[in-house]
């Protein structure tokens, strides 16, 4: 777009600042977690490494750090194999209640998560599954696939339609024309939607809550550290699922970044 | 460990601390030793409160934690019986356990009652029909709790200072109406702060209504915390020195004041699951909970001290902690915490006896977004 | 001949269905089971704390003739919109700089830095914000230091701006740039061909082009909102009484589930609705 310097400066300025908006909050959870008094105060105290210490001598963290994982290598592939499906099927046929299935499937992430925490505590009870890890893999698999749908399905509608068919006519079968063209030109934002599954999954709580039982994730965690014993095991958690996170994200959108850019150029 | 660790050997102790930890689990599992779960509120499961224990009898408690009763109540409510080996919950909430039908019936003589203050032979809430259901392992007082450099004791011995104009927009709320309202209506003189009639639940309403122009917020367990320490609120009803110790442990100048017209008292009990299939192990557990030893160790939880019923307990208390013994109140003589229970300045908290716990509740949502 | 048809086209049937059933069975299955649930525990009866199973109308006459729950309603979709309308208007210039002003490298890295935060505990940073706005906090340090004197902000409306938008900024920023990274750009160098100044431009064909990304980043904005209770609690001091809110505390008068359900199924209810219409208007021919 062409507009004055001043302009362009002045709105890349602006956005400088909303970015330090959004890490502010982030570069004070590493301070605090190094920080020696036990509330957030300024001035802060002495430097100190306690609260890892104290967090990775902690059971019950470690537990929960190692359910966080099994429970995302779990939801990841299966929920993004879902959405994969259901974006593919969105994409290519046409079938009686597809928009009513579509509205469906986006449904989940509506719904306010201390409703749905209830909900499915309930209805997983009555089939013998609450207070499981199983429980909480179905809940967070409900919970990411729309996630994942929309990801990959925001990439189908840049794929030219017509080459799978070409290649189809070619005598290539369903499964061969598959191969050939849709797994290569989809396989980054499927890779996306994978790791976002995965950080959707970290982060949850209030449906792992109550879904869950004796069973906790470092986010159920946190939310405990939260409303009872305030302390700075809270930041140093978060640190840690936020390096993890960060890791996962930033592998994700290189991969949908860099397709998208290519694409918009 | 000191400050300034980040030297070379100090970050190798951490790691190699780390990796010991990280092993734990592998190595307890090795030696098969019997898992027990616990449904309790924040805290009552770390290894300060139950590692003597778990050594003692080679088992591994698996807590839940709650905040508030009614999400235990929940969680209960959609369990397997057997869920839950023990349950710790607080005297009112022992009711609801016992009507709901999901706690185990105890044997009296299984525990050292005669230790205990008389006042918790025959604990109301615990028993029903004549039965035990849950036996008292702490409690403690609700009155004012202040910031001393804004609000004096003496200030504080009446609950009027609220209305004072120079606490306008600086009393805060524990976010439960409850102690809220026990001690608003012990404010208003009723006798029984929580069977009170309809005119005296109207008068109460009005005057609780009359108080929200001074009133900063309502906050959880960790946001009464935050907002006493940073001087964010000064004043706050219906709290107790539950809060106030864990926050002058951090070096904060607050206490807790119970004024003249009274004060609200909390019980902890622990009682065993419906359907437990380690019951033995969970009566070891209450037992070993009631023993002075054990009652010692409970008043100084790190998640928040409190008063135990054990005279013996008290003995060792008042002997190698004698000042968090004196804002407890665990002292010989005058004004000691079972002096007030005795003169009749403390009231136990319950559930509201001629009005419907929705009609409470109800007034409280009405009065937050008043 | 018609044999190998009929084999063929089922084949076919059988090849879509792979495709488009798992998602919605297993939905069917884990998510409608659970609302289907919910629906019918708002009729449900409350005896002696235990929830019982009954068909009753009691819950719904309650919750929907209470002033508190209207009012709260009311607080909801008004800190929803504004805080939906507040987003947007932020989002809008970062997504402008994003999609037009930068090289396709550091629009990738710019990107990139927007959508982290999104998927980095909410809850640790709402608690990082109580440093910040809290009495004696950050922010007021530094007010004081340049000479200005500030109380706490926390338990103000800004504050939940403040939490709100720390939500929902990133997904917001990230579909408006989706949107007006897909315009086409020769629409853009028409106008300017046919003499229009860059606020024409703008106004005129940007911002009308990419009203589907606009529309639907505000639509998110505002379903994050309006079920957001950590926000409501942790910066607004659980003064501002929101439905999520009033939920929590239906469920504290002796496990009221049935009216939590009753609130929650409002809730559903106003959101889908208002996803409906504001995905019509988005994609409405102009």
């Amino acid at each position: 777009m062409r507009v004055t310097r001043t302009t362009r400066r002045l709105t890349l300025a602006f956005t400088g600042l909303a970015l330090v908006f959004l890490y502010a909050p982030i570069l004070t959870n590493f301070v605090f977690s190094l920080n020696s008094d036990r509330f957030p105060t300024i001035p802060l105290g002495g430097f100190t490494l306690e609260w890892y210490r104290l967090i990775l001598a902690d059971a019950l963290v470690i537990d929960a750090f190692k359910n966080t994982i099994k429970i995302a290598l779990i939801v990841a592939p299966v929920a993004t194999l879902m959405g994969f499906a259901a974006a593919y099927a969105d994409y290519r046929f046409n079938f009686l209640g597809k928009k009513l299935v579509l509205v469906f499937a986006l449904m989940p992430p509506l719904i306010p998560l201390v409703v749905i925490g209830l909900a499915m505590l309930a209805y997983l009870s009555r089939i013998g599954l609450s207070g499981t890890l199983p429980a909480i893999i179905v809940s967070h698999i409900v919970l990411t696939s729309p996630f994942a749908m929309a990801i990959i399905r925001l990439r189908f509608s840049q794929i030219d339609g017509d080459l799978e068919f070409a290649a189809q006519n070619l005598g290539a079968s369903n499964w061969r024309a598959f191969r050939a063209v849709i797994i290569p030109s989809t396989k980054t934002s499927v890779l996306a939607a994978f790791l976002l599954c995965m950080a959707v999954s970290f982060d949850e709580y209030a449906v792992t809550w109550f879904v869950g039982g004796l069973e906790e994730t470092s986010s159920v965690r946190i939310l405990s550290f939260l409303q009872s014993a305030v302390s700075p095991r809270i930041n140093a958690i978060g640190s840690i699922t936020f390096v993890t996170s960060i890791s996962l994200i930033l592998g994700a959108q290189f991969l949908v970044l860099r397709r998208l850019t290519k694409d918009a150029k | 460990m000191a400050k300034n660790n980040l030297t070379r050997r100090g970050l190798l102790k951490t790691s190699a601390m780390a990796a010991g930890a990280l092993a734990i689990p592998m190595i307890a599992r090795a030696q098969s030793v019997t898992e027990m779960t616990m449904l309790a509120w924040y805290g009552q499961a770390e290894p300060d409160a139950v590692a003597e224990f778990e050594e003692l009898h080679n088992v591994k408690i698996t807590p839940k934690y709650y905040v508030g009763g009614e999400q235990m109540l929940a969680l209960l409510a959609q369990s397997p019986a057997g869920t839950y080996d023990l349950i710790h919950a607080d005297a009112e909430y022992v009711q609801q356990l016992v009507r709901a039908n999901f706690v185990e019936k105890l044997d009296p003589a299984d525990y050292p009652f005669d230790d205990f203050y008389p006042e918790f032979h025959k604990f109301p809430g615990h028993w029903h029909d004549d039965e035990l259901y849950a036996v008292i392992s702490r409690f403690g007082f609700l009155g004012i709790s202040h910031n001393l450099d804004a609000v004096s004791v003496k200030e504080a011995m009446s609950y009027d200072m609220l209305w004072d104009a120079k606490h306008h927009d600086k009393v805060g709320h524990f976010d439960w109406h409850l102690p809220n309202l026990g001690v608003l209506s012990l404010r208003n003189g009723n006798a029984q702060p929580y069977d009170i009639s309809g005119g005296a639940w109207d008068k109460l309403q009005e005057t609780t209504l009359s108080l929200k122009p001074q009133v900063r917020g309502f906050y959880d367990y960790g946001g009464v915390l935050s907002s006493l320490k940073s001087g964010e609120v000064t004043v706050m009803p219906g709290i107790g020195e539950w809060i106030t110790g864990v926050l002058r442990r951090d070096g904060a100048n607050v206490t807790t004041t119970i004024p003249e017209q009274g004060g609200i008292q909390f019980t902890e009990s622990f009682s065993i699951g419906r359907g437990s299939r380690k019951a033995e192990l969970a009566r070891k557990f209450i037992q070993h909970a009631s023993s002075p030893a054990g009652q010692y160790n409970l008043a100084n939880l790190n998640v928040f001290p409190a008063i135990i019923p054990s005279q013996a307990g008290w003995e060792r208390m008042i002997a190698e902690k004698p000042e968090d013994a004196r804002h407890l109140g665990m002292f010989k003589g005058d004004g000691n915490a079972i002096d007030l229970i005795r003169k009749g300045r403390i009231h136990i908290r319950q559930l509201p006896v001629q009005q419907d716990l929705g009609d409470w509740n109800d007034f409280w949502s009405a009065y937050k977004s008043a | 001949m018609t044999s190998l048809l009929q084999a063929r086209r089922l084949s076919r049937a059988a090849y879509g269905a792979m495709w488009s059933l798992p998602l919605p069975v297993w939905l069917a299955g884990f998510f409608l089971g659970p609302m289907v649930l919910l629906i019918w525990l708002s009729f449900w009866d409350v005896k002696n704390f235990l929830l019982t199973p009954d068909f009753q109308l009691e819950n719904w006459q309650k919750i929907l003739t209470a002033g508190y729950f209207w009012s709260a309603y009311a607080r909801t979709a008004a800190i929803a919109a504004s805080a939906a309308a507040l987003a947007t208007l932020v989002a809008l210039p970062c997504a402008l700089a994003i999609s037009f002003f930068l090289s396709p490298r550091a629009r990738m890295v710019l990107l990139g830095l927007f959508v982290v935060p999104f998927f980095t505990s909410y809850l640790v940073r709402i608690y990082s914000w109580q440093i910040y706005l809290t009495e004696n906090g950050i922010v007021m340090k530094l007010m004081a230091a340049i000479g200005i004197e500030t109380g706490s902000l926390l338990n103000t409306p800004l504050a939940l701006m403040i939490g709100l938008v720390t939500l929902t900024l990133p997904l917001v920023i990230v579909i408006q740039s989706i949107s007006l990274l897909s315009l086409d750009r020769t629409l853009i160098d028409a106008a300017y061909n046919l003499g229009c100044g860059p606020r024409r431009v703008l106004f005129a064909t940007v911002l009308p082009a990419a009203r589907p990304g606009i529309v639907l980043g505000a639509l998110f904005a505002f379903i994050f909102s309006f079920g957001d209770f950590v926000t409501a609690t942790y910066l607004g001091g659980g003064k501002f009484t929101t439905l999520s809110i009033l939920i929590a505390d239906t469920v504290k008068s002796g496990q009221q589930w049935p009216r939590a359900a009753v609130v929650a199924l409002m809730m559903i209810a106003t959101l889908l609705l208002t996803a409906l219409a504001s995905i019509a208007y988005a994609y409405r021919r102009t």
